[in-house]
Order: structure tokens, then sequence, then C-alpha cells
């Protein structure tokens, strides 16, 4: 596969040359597979929403670098001529219906397309076709996007960051302060997105169901530096680092450890609901055979 | 128990919208924790406001520790209310933490030097009197809500709702925050209101109470609630953890005579299951 993204010994220092010079990132390097969706895990201020920013390019490394999508971002890059790069980088932010602000739903995802120099005609194909894929109605095109509900005005948001079509999404806790139902959407439109349209997807999140169930790959932060990354699967296995990371056990991992101090032994420790009741199903299964 | 809270036949719109609420009744008890849970826009926000007299009823009452909710008991209401938002940063008007805390008490016109005492007491009551004199933009989510919970327990209300308070929390912050406000209600002796959507802070309270388009559904203690799954994920509500291990197992064929079962439950009926020969 090839790659979407690679950092070499990235280190960003906020406020440097100063007595309150702090590094927010440490020496990272990692790559990304083009393809893959990525969560990104931490306790609130490991370096998450940092390590992201310098993806598509809002910061740049105080040292190492950058190769994102083949476009390597430096210490000196500047951001001229970064725009068509940003356009293949989508990102959004925390709470983004908070930065809509056109009198129409069709025009607040117009806009980024007519940013980067579409046309009338092309900025609404791309806004209409987004709509669909977010799952907003036509019907609600000409409406305010202020009328309308939390989860659907976000839906609005995350549609103007994929008219501009993006080869890579950056989706910074999407679902945070939705509903059930909307995070199910949200969440869903991201798998969507990765699997049939073949989108790099990078997710910072706080909810390590969300983890499981999603992602294919994991990027654990803690005091700057990328601490672990590997599969799911391999990144919950070690309970006393999880506690030490301050980072929570899916539920069914959770629920397993109490069926084992129950007695009930599992070989791996079940990160989903459907690992879970295989195995009891099995240990069930095992029993009724010798009957 | 006593009715802090009694919500009696009302009926609310929102200019040029259909009814909300088309006589909805509902009591509060004193010393209860009360979830209300229901999906965005389902009428649980628009019902706390009315309690707090922000919006203006079409018809019926509601009456808040003995006083009916109107222009003339409006101040001694909010005295005995407070409302913990969702977005902390949508209640600041401190330049720093301690100013932040005083506000309401300036509001209230009370002496400095009481002052002085009572957001000491407030702050270090929420573990934030060492920030009394950081910038409150500069805190994270969790620490704001703490600053938010301390001006409110200043003004010593009877009544706390949470609207929404920690779903912009991170699992640690939020649960930092429910425990908090447990803390706060045994030792102040405060009837909480949790409006959420979090089926784990639901599952905290003394009795829950759905919302769906505007009218109640049910009411019940959490375990009751849960107990239909089905329902709650109708109505767009996440069903608690168990019962998704209870859905998973009956496609396998393993089904129960129980709908629901608890944590400790569905552990000794799995045990059950694997144990027998």
């Amino acid at each position: 596969m090839d790659k979407a993204i690679s950092l070499k010994n990235v280190t960003h220092t906020y406020q440097a040359n100063t007595p309150f010079a702090q590094n927010a990132l440490d020496n990272v390097t990692l790559n990304i597979e083009k393809g893959e969706f990525t969560a990104i895990i931490g306790h609130t201020g490991s370096g998450k929403s940092t390590l992201v920013q310098h993806i598509n390019a809002l910061l740049k490394p105080t040292t190492g670098s950058l190769n994102v999508l083949g476009k390597v971002i430096t210490p000196t890059t500047t951001n001229k001529n970064l725009k068509a790069f940003r356009k293949q980088v989508g990102m959004v932010f925390q709470f983004p219906e908070k930065q809509l602000f056109e009198e129409t739903v069709i025009k607040d995802i117009m806009f980024g397309p007519k940013n980067y120099g579409a046309t009338d005609e092309q900025a609404r194909h791309s806004a209409e076709h987004a709509m669909k894929l977010v799952g907003l109605d036509h019907s609600l095109s000409n409406k305010s996007p202020f009328d309308l509900s939390g989860g659907q005005m976000r839906r609005v948001a995350i549609a103007g960051v994929l008219a501009m079509d993006p080869e890579i999404l950056i989706l910074d806790e999407p679902t945070a302060g939705l509903d059930p139902r909307g995070h199910n959407e949200i969440m869903d439109l991201a798998k969507y997105l990765n699997q049939q349209q073949h989108m790099t997807i990078i997710l910072i999140t706080h909810q390590m169901d969300d983890v499981v169930n999603y992602a294919t790959n994991v990027v654990v932060m803690d005091q700057g530096q990328a601490v672990k990354i590997g599969p799911p699967d391999t990144i919950f296995t070690d309970l006393d680092w999880l506690r030490k990371m301050q980072l929570d056990l899916p539920s069914s991992a959770e629920f397993a450890r109490k069926l084992e101090s129950a007695g009930i032994a599992f070989d791996q420790l079940p990160l989903t609901v459907n690992q879970l009741v295989d195995r009891v199903a099995q240990l069930v299964g095992k029993k009724a055979a010798h009957e | 128990m006593q009715n802090i809270i009694e919500v009696n036949k009302i009926s609310y719109n929102y200019p040029e919208r259909s009814l909300l609420f088309d006589n909805l009744s509902l009591n509060v008890r004193e010393g209860e924790w009360l979830a209300l849970i229901g999906q965005n826009g389902s009428g649980k926000s628009t019902l706390a406001r009315l309690i707090d007299g922000l919006l203006v009823l079409k018809s019926g009452a509601i009456t808040v520790d003995g006083l009916p909710v109107n222009d003339e008991n409006i101040n001694e209401i909010r005295n005995r209310i407070g409302i913990v938002f969702q977005n902390p940063e949508d209640q600041f008007v401190g330049a720093t933490v301690e100013d932040d805390v005083a506000f309401g008490l300036e509001n209230r016109q009370v002496p400095r030097e009481q002052m002085h005492e009572i957001v000491e007491k407030s702050l270090k009551s929420v573990g934030m009197w060492q920030f009394r004199e950081r910038i409150p933009a500069n805190l994270s989510g969790g620490q704001k809500q703490r600053v938010a919970i301390a001006g409110i327990i200043a003004l010593h209300p009877k009544i706390i709702i949470l609207d929404e308070a920690t779903s912009m929390l991170d699992p640690q912050g939020r649960n930092d925050i429910l425990q908090l406000v447990r803390d706060l209600k045994e030792d102040n002796h405060l009837t909480v209101i949790s409006i959420t959507h979090d089926i784990d802070e639901a599952a905290g309270a003394d009795r829950v109470v759905i919302l769906n388009q505007g009218q109640i559904i049910d009411e019940n203690t959490p375990d009751g609630i849960f107990a239909q799954p089905q329902r709650l994920k109708q109505i767009g509500l996440d069903a608690p953890y168990p019962a998704k291990v209870i859905e998973a197992l009956s496609r396998r064929g393993i089904t129960s005579d129980k709908q629901y079962m608890n944590d400790e439950e569905l552990i000794a009926w799995i045990k059950q299951l694997v144990s027998r020969m």
C-alpha cells in the first residue's frame, strides 16, 4: 500500500524561544497508509489535535518533516501554494457547526469548492453530491443552516468539507455532544467514506468503542509522543499500561474482565460485543457437545 | 417525599412552531436525582428553561419550591435553581475564575467580605481554589464546568439542573463532574435534574423519565427503563451494554426468559450457562 502520511522526527514547540516553550509534539515518527481508518487516542493535552493540524499544514513542524500525499512540509514551508494541497486534506474541527455562516445550507456547502476556484455550477454539483453523502435531504438546500437540529448542522459542516472531495479526511471528535442516533450516523458515514469512497480517515476520539468498531489502525499519544501504533487488538492488551495512559477499555473488554473475575476465562481479551459473545457461545457449545 | 417542582398541565410552543408540550405534567421530588432522557429535539432543555422561567408558558402552571413561576417570583426562583449548560464557554462572564464565581453574588448585592468567603468556599468545594487567578478560557472543559458549578453553589440553590453538562467532556472529565455533583448533592441536600442522552449518566439516577416529542412516554427506575432496550433504540437512544450482549447471544441461539439483566445478573447467568453440564 502507498503511504498517505509520513512523519519523520516531527517536533512542535509552542511559544518557542520564550520561557513558556512547551513541546506539544516530541519527535514523532509514524506512517499512515492510504485507505486506512486511523484512530488517534490519548488523554486531553497529549498532542492529538496538534498532530492532526500538521497533516494539513495548519501548523508547521519546529523540527523534522512530513510527507502528506507527496507534499513535503518542513519548518520552512510557507503558506504560499498550500491551497491545492489543503483541498486534498479535509479537516472537520470539533463542533464544526460553529463555523456555519451562510444564509442557506447549499451556499454554506458551496463555499469551500468556490473558494478553491470552482464555478457556481461545479460548486453546486459538488455540494449536492456532498449532501447526499451525509444524508441531508435535498429539500433542506434553501433553509438557513441555523434552523436545523444540532445533528443536521454538524452534517452540513461535514458536507462543506466533503464538497472539496478530499483524499484524506480528518475528524476531530466528530460526535461530541450528539445524541446516540446522531453519533451512529456520523460514525457510519466515516465508515462508508472509508470503505466505499476509499478515503483515508483520521479520527480523534475519546470513545474506545468507536476505536474497536471502526478503526483499522490506532495511534496512542502521550506527552506529545506517539507511544504505540498498531491495529486495535494490539493496543488493548496491557491493562496497566492503558491505565497509565489514562485510557478507558472498550465496554466489551471491561465486561470481559468482570466475567474473568467470575471465573470465565478468555484466551484473548474481547474488544467488541461480537468477539465477547462468540467466546461465550463457544464455551456454552463445548459443554453442550459433552452432554 | 415532598414535590419540589410541580409541572401541571403545561402547553408550550416556540413562535411559529406547532405545540411542543400539550398538557404535560411532571413532579420532581425533593432530594431525588431525576434523569430526563430523550433524543435531541424531544423537549428536555425546553422544559428546563420553562422551569427556570427563561421561557414563558402558553398555558398550565409550574411551581418551584412552593412558588408559582411568574414575573413576580422570577428572582426568587432563579436563586433556588442553578443550571449547568452544555457548553461552559457560553456561561463565563468574569475575567478570572474568582471574578466569575463572584459575579452572581455581586448581582445579588452580597456584602464584599461575605463574598470573599463564599467564593473561597465554593471554589474549594469543586477543587478549583488553586486556579482562582486563572483566565477561564485557558481551562480544560472539565475545569470550566467545575467553575460553572462553583458559581452555582455560591448562590446556595436547592435544585441543580445539568443540561447535557457532561456531553462535551472526555470520559474521565464526565465521571469526575458526575461524582462532584453527587458529593455536592449529599453535602447540600440538593435535588438534581440531569438532562442527558448518556445511558450511563441516567443509570446513576433515582428515577428516569423518557421524553419523546414533548411527551413523557415512560418513567421508572433505571433498571425498569433499561428493561426495554428495543424501545430505547426506537426513540434514538442507546441500549445499555448488557442489553447489547443479551441481543447478540440470542442471535446465536442462546436465549433467556428475562428481557433485561443488569451487569451482575448477566454475569451470573453467563456463568450458569457455561458451567451447566
